[in-house]
């Protein structure tokens, strides 16, 4: 037997360990979801009644929805304040000092900065709910847009800007005109990403939302604490069907430039 | 939109890009950096009701150096290496295969890495949940299978937090190591195998240097999170074991013990930071020991 051999053997050993490691609860959790009978119970024949219960659950639905709106309203949030300091660097801004405030949100675990964030709304009587969730969301989408968006923005070929304002554009037609389009496949790419962040963040929202509003991950929390429900395997179904989708959105630049 | 920026554009240039370009600053001073002082400020200044200063005092940091306290550190700590540790032992394999051998289903094997990642974590740790239960499937399984009379109590252990932490940031680790890799130049693998190098020496002398900032990004991704990380504790640990993150939130949400944890929450910080440091020093030294084989 040769290193060779082991490494391959090894490899491919290990790829298929992986990959039933990351699935097979979830293939479990899936197939489960079908069952006429709750848990314990052994497979006893197919259903969709657990998913009928579902759709008629109108908690579920009040949380995805708050979900759904905190997440478009930051991801919205921080897309249009990066295009702002990107303006603003465009401009001739000097931002390149100011940018490593950014990188903090990579150094501070995340439950420490919602902890924080819980004591300083606390402390200035802000009441906790929606407002305040969409707030610490955006604090999250910052960190990934900023960076990411100046980045790309620095590797853009310069001389198209400079045709532009040698052929008469405004800085500001410079910018609408050639430098956002130019950042467009970024900034789609870059707003998936944090809405995806932040439709399933699950710390922020645990110490931000206060009593007043549940968003999916609350209400995720919730159900997981009153044990194994068939109602739950049906509803990570779907989920686990959307993210599917929305991954094969960002992944695929033939769908993404037919439906964006 | 383009009105806007015209009517601010009117203005002076450059103060009012200025103007325009402060939002995202502001923002991130106000609602990241101000929090992250307050804490440190009310964990060493004395309070007055109405909120002003009334002395310096590191008085809320001596009972946390107790033995419980820094028991809680330590076990954060040791929580965070070893998922990161795991990860990466499966991550590197998983990275190679995806860049290297896995040809026409490259873009399979990774939307099926991502698919897991981009779902909420919650519902991954409840579909381990659904398996390793008192009533779950894997002793469901045993029993039927009659290899077990009596169910295994395979939740609430240190095995189960451990399982589901490196579960929840495997793609954290595996990214950026795959993306390193995949514009990794493979001709130096054939130089490496043409001289008579072995597989074990081509890795060892060419492929784990030149992957080792990869390696070093997603260990700090894995282990600054799992650090803070609370709730697959409480969930899988069954709160036997006490983390950072449950004791600053229990702290911070309790009465009369804001400032406890607020002090509890910079001392761990720091430890974060010493640890973090020392990791960093520790992969210094692996790459220079790595480069002085090569001469």
């Amino acid at each position: 037997m040769n290193w060779k051999f082991l490494g391959k053997f090894g490899g491919l050993s290990a790829v298929v360990f992986s990959y039933l490691f990351l699935y097979l609860p979830i293939l479990i959790l899936i197939v489960f979801s079908f069952n006429t009978k709750s848990f314990p119970s052994p497979w006893d024949g197919f259903t969709l009644k657990w998913y009928q219960e579902l759709f008629g659950s109108s908690t579920l639905w009040n949380s995805f929805i708050n979900s759904l709106s905190v997440a478009i309203i930051s991801t919205s949030l921080s897309l249009l304040l990066g295009i702002l300091l990107i303006f603003f660097r465009a401009q001739g801004g000097k931002i390149q000092k100011a940018l490593p405030l950014f990188y903090g949100n990579l150094i501070i675990p995340e439950t420490m900065l919602a902890i924080s964030l819980l004591s300083y709304f606390t402390l200035f009587k802000v009441e906790l709910g929606i407002t305040t969730l969409i707030v610490a969301h955006t604090v999250l989408g910052l960190g990934f847009v900023i960076p990411i968006l100046y980045t790309r923005f620095l590797q853009l070929d310069k001389r198209l800007t400079e045709a532009s304002e040698a052929l008469g554009a405004s800085s500001l037609q410079t910018f609408i005109k050639i430098t956002l389009p130019l950042l467009r496949p970024t900034l789609l790419a870059t707003g998936l990403l944090i809405f995806i962040l932040s439709f399933d963040d699950f710390i922020l929202s645990y110490f931000c939302a206060g009593t007043s509003i549940q968003t999916l991950s609350l209400y995720l929390l919730s159900t997981l604490r009153a044990g194994v429900s068939p109602i739950v395997n049906a509803l990570s179904t779907i989920l686990l069907l959307l993210s599917s989708l929305l991954v094969m959105l960002f992944f695929s630049p033939k769908i993404r430039s037919r439906i964006l | 939109m383009y009105a806007l920026f015209q009517r601010i554009q009117q203005r002076s240039k450059k103060e009012s890009a200025f103007v325009i370009g402060s939002p995202a600053l502001i923002w991130q001073v106000i609602f990241f950096y101000l929090p992250l002082l307050l804490m440190m400020v009310s964990s060493i200044f004395i309070l007055s009701e109405e909120g002003g200063i009334q002395g310096v005092t590191l008085k809320n940091f001596i009972p946390l150096f107790s033995s419980t306290h820094l028991t809680v550190i330590f076990s954060s700590i040791f929580l965070a290496f070893s998922t990161s540790l795991l990860c990466l032992v499966i991550a590197y394999p998983l990275a190679h295969f995806i860049a290297f051998k896995a040809g026409k289903y490259k873009t399979l094997m990774l939307f099926f890495l991502i698919v897991p990642f981009w779902t909420n974590f919650l519902l991954h740790v409840y579909a381990w949940f659904f398996v390793l239960e008192r009533e779950g499937f894997l002793n469901t399984l045993l029993k039927k299978m009659g290899l077990i009379q009596e169910p295994i109590h395979f939740l609430n252990s240190i095995f189960a937090i451990i399982l589901m932490m490196v579960y929840c940031y495997l793609p954290f680790m595996v990214l950026p190591i795959f993306s390193t890799l995949e514009r990794f130049d493979r001709r130096f693998l054939e130089v490496s195998d043409d001289l008579g190098d072995s597989w074990l020496e081509t890795f060892k002398k060419v492929m784990l240097p030149m992957t080792l900032p990869a390696v070093r990004a997603g260990f700090f991704l894995v282990f600054i999170p799992s650090f803070g990380e609370f709730i697959i504790p409480e969930l899988m640990g069954g709160d036997k074991t006490y983390f950072v993150g449950n004791v600053v939130s229990q702290y911070v949400l309790g009465n009369e013990t804001g400032e406890l944890g607020a002090a509890f929450m910079v001392l761990s910080c720091l430890a974060l930071v010493v640890a973090v440091m020392f990791i960093y020093f520790a992969f210094r030294k692996v790459s220079r020991m790595l480069l002085r084989g090569l001469q």
